[in-house]
């Protein structure tokens, strides 16, 4: 110690001194770093993961889905410019009757991979040629339904019933994120995928002389939409002409989705801790340095250049952020960690691990570094900028004047310690704000992130509540006559049935094109209504089409004008429609119309594709009996258990983000009181301590430091909800993707709980620093000038 | 001056700071009595003791042995809320540097005392007093150091204390103020009969006191009666 120079034993020492607040801040400032190191390591660990295993695994770049092609269509596609790899496949979609499981199980079947989108075996093995009933599955699929190598898995294929054995379990590039079709969390335990030897689901196809499915991959430097175009053109004769490349594999696009979130929130989070910690920094220097006056003087009056003194100072702000940075380091390498963890749940990766770069760590050393210095230099600024002879001259008492509000504020109040708080309020307007500033980001912090299961719970109730009121979603396998809606109401515990007209189809206005299916709703429907976000329910109109706005975005296209519908499937009719509302559609459906003008337009007759049914819950496992037996259902999906799985989803993920997000906002609250606190009592330090000396009672004198805390949160809570409401309206749109759109409804709850979490920890903090005055040395403040 | 009641008594009263050969000894058997009414110079050096023994008095300090009576209150004998309620309820401080409240005004620096004090005078009337009736409204900001002192006097006295206690009261202002202030504490002790016990360096100060202790290191050296008190505008320094 005694090697070192005098001003570097001082800083140490002033460090030691003010370790609570340097610790606050730099917890504050370590939160954002580790957010910061988190987020952007997190998006990097995801995009490199999945690059590696896209290439490593062969991920196809474009699918080819078809009807049935010949051998030669392969070569042809193999001879289009650009692509450099072809892959045949069957797929197709089971339903699978698994003991224990109530409801029929959805599975995506593929035929066993060559080179394209192979999959990754995790237990088991491979199916033998040998034994043609040999299956593997995925291995979230297995796990949630509890399956194991060797059990039987009772299947029922395009109307043929099968057994299949399962052998292993893998994973797939192209299921990184398995959901079945139409929904968008995952329910591992009612759907999976199950490849199988190529002849047997060919048998089961009915598809022995060709496949329904090509996978290319592109050169390099090929582009994809020429590939497409020309794959569509070669086989339209044999398919719905929808080929497509990754950005509309849902798998991809809901990963790519959460590297959007991941984007978004880094944006938001970092910045308001480094701000706040900025803030706080300013206070505690400006404050070091006024009590310092006389060294500074003494220190000039000695010789010392004023470039010293402002380096000593600002090595203070820097050290301190150096622990910030450190600790911020370690946070975010830890929660990287525990949060690969979580994606691993969601997300079949071979291998997920967190790694931020050099350059992430520095990047976010120098974010730090900068906002501290941000905070620092106006008070270093003052400091090397005070004369000698000013800084040795006793200060003058703190100024307080009377502006014309405060007076009169002033005035309204019963007893002097009150006024005492309420000038302190308004005598350093900028500290002020910037606390209220600091304290309402921590209450909107809490809010905007509890929000989000509020606003997934007004999304189930718009979309599962107001509008698909049905109990179960049935699709067929191939189109019905209508009057299928009397067999479905003979089914046990069926109340009433609701058939729908579903097709695939490209819509077309001017130069924009996009793929969607289109929905024709039974006139009147109960079970299926369209609700907007704003909870109003609209019915299709007659003669004309409801389209989402997303859609409607796309297409660049507005309520009366007409639309071009290029039917995919089937007979692939082309006819336009009006456009006679776009609404902005929280999930499900993107264009709506009429079931019998659509049918009218597709001059089919009276046709459905699937229906919907409100049943009986008591019969629900006679219904379910049926159902597994029945070859003309394809899928049923059940609202209750869609509900569940976007509940357990949410409930998991944003349980965690929200309990972390929860501490951070108290450790904002906690670090703007403490710094807030700590400050005053040096300033009132003497106040305080007349008030003793002159007969206050402890809880008396500790009422100026407590309540002018109290009054901060108190003025920051009308600001912090307001800002919380908008923050969270913010993530909700931004979180919203072409899927989906998510509302923003905060609930009075999370409000009152944001309230509470400021409130307890603004107080506990408070009362904390309260104690310290409690023990002020009275004879000592009587004695010293300040 | 015989015949009025004691309102302090100590008997043996020591006060050391640390132990063993480096403990400090600032008071070694202190015995002094002091009579309602009276007003009380205590001289000295710096480190004399004189200091010590005020905050004891006051409430402020403890003793490391022997006993004070407050009349028939042993206040070495009382804890910490003891000491917070006997300040309260009896004592009236003035310090060196003041210490009046930068937030608030003149009036309301005075007017905090009252609001807990159980039959205060007027603020008004206290600051009347000390001659600042045209200064109420006046941060401390706004005041001289003589004026910010008066300020502190008549803080002190509003509350109607038994004991006044000035500990340098004059020390951080020049003679013309100086004695402007002593007025103020000798008009308090006159027309209100407040007790008065004043610290100070300055040996002219002790002509206006009705009884001058000398301290030196940590005891009482003399302690004598003046036979007349000096007006404090007769003083000068």
């Amino acid at each position: 110690m005694n090697a070192l120079p005098p001003l570097t034993r001082k800083l140490l020492r002033d460090l030691w001194r003010l370790r609570g607040q340097a610790l606050a801040i730099a917890l504050v400032m370590a939160a954002g770093v580790g957010m910061a190191v988190m987020s952007y390591g997190m998006m990097r660990s995801l995009d490199a993961a999945r690059s590696a295993y896209y290439e490593g695994y062969n991920l196809a770049q474009v699918w080819v889905p078809l009807r049935r092609a010949p051998d030669s269509l392969a070569r042809e596609l193999a001879e289009v410019p650009g692509v450099a790899g072809v892959e045949t496949r069957l797929s197709g979609a089971a339903t699978l009757d698994l003991p224990g499981i109530a409801e029929p199980v959805l599975a995506r079947l593929h035929s066993l991979p060559v080179r394209l989108n192979r999959a990754v075996l995790r237990s088991g093995r491979m199916p033998r040629a040998e034994h043609p009933n040999e299956v593997i599955v995925s291995e979230a699929f297995a796990k949630a339904a509890r399956l194991a190598p060797g059990d039987r898995l009772p299947a029922l294929v395009y109307g043929k019933r099968i057994e299949l054995v399962l052998v292993g379990t893998a994973i797939s590039p192209e299921h990184v994120y398995a959901v079945a079709p139409g929904q968008i969390f995952p329910d591992n335990r009612r759907f999976g995928i199950i490849w199988m030897a190529r002849e047997p689901l060919a048998a089961a196809l009915d598809m022995r002389d060709g496949f329904n499915e090509v996978l290319l991959r592109l050169a390099p430097g090929a582009s994809e939409q020429d590939v497409i175009r020309r794959a569509d053109r070669i086989s339209a004769a044999f398919g719905p002409a929808g080929a497509y490349g990754r950005d509309l594999d849902i798998s991809n696009r809901f990963l790519t989705s959460e590297i959007d979130q991941l984007r978004t929130m880094v944006r938001i989070l970092p910045p308001i801790f480094l701000l706040v910690s900025a803030f706080l920094l300013n206070i505690l220097l400006a404050r070091l340095i006024d009590t310092e006056r006389e060294v500074i003087g003494l220190l000039k009056a000695f010789g010392y250049r004023s470039a010293p003194i402002a380096w000593h100072y600002a090595q203070l702000a820097l050290l301190l952020s150096l622990g910030g940075v450190a600790l911020g380091w370690a946070l975010g390498l830890w929660l990287g960690r525990g949060v690969t963890g979580i994606y691993l749940d969601y997300f079949a990766f071979p291998a997920l691990t967190f790694s931020a770069g050099a350059d992430i760590y520095l990047g976010s050393a120098a974010m730090a570094l900068a906002a501290a210095l941000a905070g620092a230099v106006s008070a270093v600024w003052r400091a090397q900028r005070l004369t000698p002879a000013e800084a040795m001259r006793p200060p003058a008492p703190a100024r307080y004047s009377s502006g014309p509000l405060s007076s009169r504020l002033v005035r309204l109040l019963p007893d002097e310690p009150s006024r005492m708080i309420l000038r302190g309020f308004f005598r350093r307007p900028l500290r002020t704000i910037a606390s209220v500033l600091g304290l309402a980001m921590a209450l909107a912090l809490y809010v905007a992130s509890a929000s989000s299961t509020d606003n997934v719970e007004r999304l189930i109730q718009l979309v599962f509540e107001r509008g698909q009121r049905a109990d179960l979603a049935l699709s067929f396998t191939e189109p019905r006559d209508g009057r299928v809606r009397r067999e479905l109401a003979l089914l046990p515990g069926v109340q009433r049935a609701e058939p729908y007209r579903a097709i695939a189809a490209e819509l077309i206005h001017g130069p924009h094109r996009e793929r969607e299916a289109v929905l024709g709703l039974p006139r009147g429907s109960a079970l299926m209504r369209i609700v907007a976000l704003d909870g109003t329910t609209i019915e299709p109109p007659p003669g004309g089409a409801l389209i989402s706005s997303q859609l409607a975005r796309k297409l660049d296209i507005a309520a009366g004008d007409r639309l071009e519908v290029q039917v995919t499937e089937g007979q692939r009719q082309r006819f336009s429609l009006p456009i006679t509302a776009v609404v902005d559609v929280p999930l499900g459906a993107s264009l709506v119309i009429e079931r019998g003008a659509l049918n009218r337009l597709l001059r089919e007759g009276d046709v459905a594709t699937g229906a919907y049914l409100m049943t009986d819950p008591q019969q629900a496992p006679a219904l379910f009996a049926r159902l597994k037996q029945t070859p003309l259902v394809a899928s049923v999906s059940v609202a209750a258990n869609a509900v569940r799985g976007i509940r357990e989803t949410i409930a998991e993920s944003m349980g965690i983000v929200t309990l972390f997000n929860t501490l951070f906002a108290m450790l904002i609250v906690v670090g703007v009181t403490y710094t807030g606190a700590r400050i005053s009592l040096s300033e009132r330090a003497r106040d305080l301590a007349s008030m003793r000396v002159l007969g206050f009672r402890k809880g008396e004198a500790g009422f100026v430091l407590v309540g002018e805390q109290a009054l901060l949160a108190l003025a920051a809570l009308p600001l912090g909800l307001v800002l919380g409401m908008a923050l969270s309206r913010y993530i909700a749109s931004s979180f919203s993707s072409d899927m989906f759109m998510i509302p923003a409804a905060v609930s009075a709850r999370t409000l009152a709980e944001g309230v509470l979490v400021v409130a307890v920890a603004a107080a506990a903090t408070a009362v904390l620093v309260r104690r310290s005055a409690d023990r002020l040395d009275l004879v000592r403040a009587l004695k010293t000038r300040e | 001056m015989s015949e009025r009641p004691a309102i302090y008594r100590t008997a043996g009263l020591t006060k050391s700071y640390g132990t063993g050969p480096t403990a400090v000894h600032a008071l070694r058997g202190v015995d002094l009595t002091v009579h309602a009414g009276e007003l009380l110079v205590l001289l000295g050096p710096s480190g004399s003791g004189k200091s010590t023994l005020l905050n004891i008095l006051g409430g402020l300090d403890s003793a490391t042995s022997g006993q004070a009576w407050f009349e028939d209150t042993e206040i070495t004998a009382l804890d910490a809320d003891g000491l917070t309620e006997y300040r309260r309820r009896s004592i009236g401080f003035v310090f060196q540097f003041y210490n009046l409240i930068a937030a608030l005004t003149a009036r309301e620096n005075v007017q905090l005392i009252t609001d807990i004090a159980e039959d205060p005078m007027a603020p008004e009337a206290a600051l009347a007093l000390v001659g600042l009736e045209g200064r109420m409204d006046h941060f401390p900001a706004q005041l001289s150091g003589g004026e910010q002192q008066r300020v502190a006097i008549a803080r002190a006295i509003a509350k109607r204390p038994q004991v006044l206690l000035c500990d340098e009261p004059t020390g951080a202002l020049d003679s013309e103020t100086g004695i402007r202030v002593l007025t103020a504490l000798e008009t308090v002790n006159r027309e209100v009969g407040t007790t008065v016990m004043i610290i100070t360096h300055n040996a002219v100060i002790a002509d206006m006191a009705d009884e001058v202790v000398h301290f030196a290191d940590g005891a009482i050296a003399s302690h004598t009666s003046n036979p007349r008190r000096r007006p404090p505008g007769e003083l000068s320094w």
